[in-house]
């Protein structure tokens, strides 16, 4: 996986402080778990978030805090396999090179815990048709005030230029778009914020699949609504 | 509490830092409850700040840092000094908790088990620098930022508020957050990346 387009260090850094919506942090995950440099950046925020937390004077602690907590220990001891064993080292599998292609593999773990189980792949999406040449999936589980998304875009098909009125990260996943920015493939990331505008279009014979999320609450003044509104009436 | 949350006297220091993660380590090795005891005399106090700094009540902070404590006891065979500074796993297990609680979900993580999860097949060269002196140049880089760059990088960390909520405090364009965010971050990031 070749990529070229990640989220801004702005976006990295409000993933590791904890204060993305969960709709942008599936898409940020799941582009990590693509991205060694993003997870490599994201663990410098987290040092340093740990280093501001360890520079601050403290807040003085109940008395008895820490006989209290002690307390909670000695209790879980008296049931010692409350504790959890080790875990096994972790089970790392680098993607041998005729697997990297221009799609994602299988479904990345943070976006497959947040599918319904019984969908394996991206061949398992039950898309719904959202306008000609465009269908898409809605994760309706996830915590947003905006929507997030899967959509396929058939080849050759343009998005209507659009502008964000709020935050709007897109993940590929699969075959590729072009638009002013540049060329978006698997494992790339879109992140658009304020008054970019731009026309994507899928530039390759395979269908593109993509993972979108959005934070802005519903003004109907992105991309989907836009779809929508002619043939939902929405 | 009012103005920065970071102090500038406290000297950061490797030793400490070391210190840190070897009572984690024997937290996990034998269930050493004078070292907890010790981590939590360090550690309690500014996880309390932090809960704090998100839920303004002394109460809810207080339970919370004693349960980020807890967890630190139970996941202490989980900390690895290779991979992060105590203080920035503790970090974490803050952060999380203070999501599950105040959000009432999980923080969205990279699976290290992941069959997907594409590894960098370019070795990197050896580490010289622990996670701990890591911490350390992390810790002083931060002081040494100018106030107006300390101020939004604090603000990332320490309240649940957007950049653009961030730019509204500050009452200045959203753009100039960002670009202070940006330049601290290359600050923090080169202070690293001269000694690696």
């Amino acid at each position: 996986m070749n990529i070229k387009h990640h989220p801004t260090d702005e976006t990295l850094l409000a993933y590791a402080s904890g204060t993305l919506s969960q709709a942008m942090e599936l898409v940020i995950a799941t582009h990590m778990t693509l991205c060694p440099q993003c997870r490599e950046k994201v663990a410098e925020f987290e040092a340093c978030g740990g280093a501001m937390l360890n520079g601050t004077d403290g807040l003085a602690m109940n008395v008895d805090a820490l006989d209290q907590v002690m307390a909670m220990i000695e209790q879980e001891g008296a049931n010692e396999n409350t504790i959890p064993a080790p875990l096994a080292s972790p089970r790392r599998v680098a993607v041998a090179p005729s697997m990297r292609g221009n799609a994602v593999p299988s479904l990345p773990t943070p976006l497959a815990s947040l599918l319904p189980e019984n969908i394996l792949s991206l061949e398992d999406i039950p898309w719904r048709t959202l306008a000609p040449g465009v269908k898409h999936f809605p994760l309706k589980s996830v915590q947003t005030k905006g929507s997030v998304r899967l959509l396929k875009i058939a080849p050759g098909i343009s998005i209507p230029d659009h502008g964000h009125g709020g935050h709007e990260m897109t993940l590929l996943l699969k075959g590729s778009y072009i638009d002013d920015v540049g060329r978006f493939c698997a494992g790339d990331v879109a992140d658009l914020t304020d008054d970019t505008d731009h026309q994507p279009i899928a530039d390759t014979a395979e269908d593109c699949i993509c993972l979108i999320a959005t934070d802005a609450p519903l003004k109907f003044n992105g991309i989907l609504p836009k779809l929508l509104q002619p043939f939902i009436g929405m | 509490m009012n103005g920065t949350a970071t102090s500038r006297r406290a000297p950061a220091n490797p030793e400490d830092a070391r210190q840190y993660a070897d009572w984690i380590v024997a937290i996990a090795a034998s269930r050493d409850k004078a070292a907890f005891a010790r981590l939590f005399a360090h550690f309690g106090p500014r996880v309390k700040v932090y809960m704090f700094r998100f839920i303004g009540t002394q109460e809810m902070a207080e339970e919370l840092a004693q349960e980020t404590m807890m967890q630190v006891w139970r996941k202490a065979h989980l900390f690895d000094p290779q991979k992060a500074a105590a203080s920035t796993w503790i970090f974490t297990i803050a952060r999380n908790l203070r999501i599950d609680r105040l959000r009432q979900r999980k923080h969205i993580e990279v699976d290290d088990a992941d069959p997907t999860l594409i590894v960098d097949e370019t070795p990197i060269a050896d580490e010289i620098v622990s996670q701990s002196e890591q911490a350390v140049l992390v810790q002083e880089a931060l002081v040494e930022l100018p106030q107006d760059q300390r101020v939004v990088v604090e603000l990332s960390f320490f309240e649940d508020i957007s950049h653009s909520e961030i730019a509204e405090r500050l009452n200045i364009p959203l753009g100039t957050v960002k670009s202070r965010l940006r330049l601290a971050l290359g600050k923090l990031r080169t202070g690293l990346e001269g000694v690696s």
